[in-house]
């Protein structure tokens, strides 16, 4: 153990063992500008097949606007741009022209509070699929029970499938939130501080959620909770006014930082 | 030990000198001042506001008789009700309900949705308030020139569409305020799952938004409702009944105008019962503005 180390040694423990999986996303070189204000300074790190990867940092330092280049979410606003390479299965995404409809149902998104539509549970579910598949209804039915199934929702909605999306607690609109995405087959699915404006108990469920898609999916998740982002990734990164300090898997960063500003920080020096 | 008498910390504070005890009594007289002032001057809005629903209640029940709705508008010391104005007035507010609503709602989703940041919304908007707030009779002069004398003869036509302008601004404004309403969460949300910019604004947006817009539709309709000045340089008037969209024609405003000035006892009662039927209508349409916008608040809690 080392000196340094932040976290109690059974949690690092149970932080899963990274194996070395292919690459699923490669960002080169990434500058981000709000306006003419540059939050983050040439990124560049690699995202594995189907293994969580958790961003930390302290506030500002960037690492909800990296998520947000990677399914380009933030071209919705004109003034911000993202200047480099984001290569997802070796294609850039940042390239004129792309496509955005197409590449955000391939990488999915679950934001900080839950934003259900305003329709239905079975609606909330069914419209993003109806955009890109013809399906009977009852090939719909089984597609909304599956979502729901995977994200472990079924079970507490079954019974009220239309009624609408915001009657359900926090917890299980998140679920809800994580169901709609899932159930476009995503091959990658960001996580924007997914837990944190919810309860301990169904921040546990996310946890054990994400573990469970980890299995099929590429899942970078940004995280408050050191605590959590030891839990939950594989990989973890850690970012510091708009720079990557490092990036390692989950336990060696925790244990044995490089670097010294992250070591202050998993060490609550700073943040 | 010694007892100590309770004093709460901070009333020991303010009486504790004699200037701090000046300051207070200072502060305290302003606020009783402020407040006084503030409740007189409600109550006096409020008493001219109950003056007029009273002189109109009294006024405007006793001259309510079935006739209204069977006849039409008589020549002085006849009989008659309000028919064909009653009809001109549904016809020509519907019809400028027709046009100006959806133009209204799509220029709004322009401002809120696409045009966001776009330099032209600035103007748009500017432009807008401006319309909003512009005279009725200037709107209805300017339908006069366009449409009236053009076609050589008033109309119900030209009375529609000066009420519609009047009610676009009405409709882009509240139609803009209400989609601004839908938090931006939610479009990304849709947006991150691959869903048309369209399509996000039709089933996001709008189903977000809807009972605001529903809302800021009636006022519209509402406000039109009660226009004078715009119909009597468009649709001027018409003593008989007409459905002719083509001719001049009835409508209530212009009835009461006419009609209250008169020195006909008959006529200034019909007034009365015009005006009644106005406020009742306005009076409706506002309660369930409400009653959506509760619906509205509910949904989101």
């Amino acid at each position: 153990m080392s000196m340094f180390q932040a976290l109690p040694d059974d949690i690092v423990a149970h932080a899963p063992v990274a194996e070395p999986t292919p690459i699923k996303v490669s960002v080169r070189d990434l500058d981000f500008y709000y306006g003419k204000n540059k939050t983050l300074n040439s990124i560049s790190l690699d995202f594995h097949d189907r293994s969580v990867t958790a961003l930390i940092g302290p506030s500002g330092c960037g690492k909800s606007t990296l998520l947000r280049t990677l399914n380009r979410i933030y071209s919705l606003y004109p003034n911000q741009t993202a200047t480099g390479q984001i290569l997802l299965d070796g294609e850039n995404i940042l390239a004129q022209g792309k496509d955005l409809n197409n590449l955000r149902a391939r990488v999915g998104m679950v934001f900080q509070k839950p934003t259900p539509f305003p329709m239905s549970i079975y609606e909330n579910i069914a419209f993003a699929v109806r955009m890109y598949e013809k399906l009977t209804k009852s090939e719909m039915d089984d597609r909304v029970e599956w979502g729901l199934r995977k994200v472990a929702l079924w079970d507490e909605v079954k019974d009220k499938l239309h009624v609408s999306g915001n009657g359900l607690s926090g917890g299980q609109q998140q679920r809800l939130c994580i169901a709609r995405s899932v159930v476009l087959n995503p091959e990658v699915l960001l996580l924007d501080e997914p837990a944190s404006a919810l309860d301990p108990i169904s921040t546990m469920k996310i946890e054990e959620l994400i573990s469970e898609l980890r299995a099929d999916y590429t899942i970078i998740i940004v995280t408050h909770n050191m605590q959590q982002a030891a839990r939950t990734s594989d990989y973890t990164a850690f970012m510091y006014l708009g720079d990557l300090i490092e990036i390692s898997p989950t336990r060696e960063l925790f244990t044995n930082p490089r670097e010294a500003r992250t070591r202050d920080y998993i060490t609550g020096r700073f943040g | 030990m010694s007892v100590q008498t309770p004093v709460t910390p901070t009333t020991e504070r303010q009486v504790s000198s004699p200037y701090q005890r000046r300051m207070y009594m200072r502060r305290r007289f302003i606020s009783t001042f402020h407040m006084t002032m503030s409740h007189v001057v409600t109550l006096l809005g409020l008493a001219v506001l109950a003056w007029i629903l009273w002189s109109l209640f009294g006024q405007g029940f006793s001259a309510l008789s079935l006739k209204l709705f069977t006849e039409m508008t008589p020549p002085p010391g006849s009989d008659g009700g309000l028919l064909n104005a009653i009809f001109g007035s549904v016809m020509m507010v519907g019809i400028a309900t027709i046009i100006g609503i959806p133009v209204g709602l799509l220029v709004g989703t322009y401002l809120a949705e696409y045009g966001r940041y776009a330099k032209i919304s600035a103007v748009v908007r500017f432009i807008n308030d401006i319309l909003l707030s512009a005279p009725s009779i200037l709107i209805g002069l300017f339908v006069y020139e366009l449409v009236v004398v053009p076609m050589g003869h008033f109309s119900g036509y030209a009375g529609a569409i000066a009420l519609a302008i009047i009610a676009l601004p009405v409709v882009v404004r509240t139609s803009e305020d209400m989609l601004l309403l839908v938090p931006d969460t939610l479009r990304e949300a849709a947006a991150a799952l691959g869903i048309p910019r369209w399509r996000v604004i039709l089933q996001v947006s709008y189903r977000a938004a809807g009972p605001g817009l529903m809302t800021g539709a009636l006022l519209a309709v509402a406000r039109i409702s009660g226009e004078t000045a715009p119909l009597l340089f468009t649709s001027l008037n018409n003593q008989f009944w007409s459905t002719n969209m083509n001719q001049p024609m009835a409508n209530l405003p212009v009835v009461i105008f006419n009609f209250a000035m008169s020195p006909y006892d008959d006529w200034r009662s019909l007034a009365w019962a015009g005006a009644l039927l106005i406020t009742l209508a306005v009076l409706g349409l506002t309660i369930a503005a409400r009653t959506l916008l509760a619906a509205k608040s509910r949904m989101k809690g």
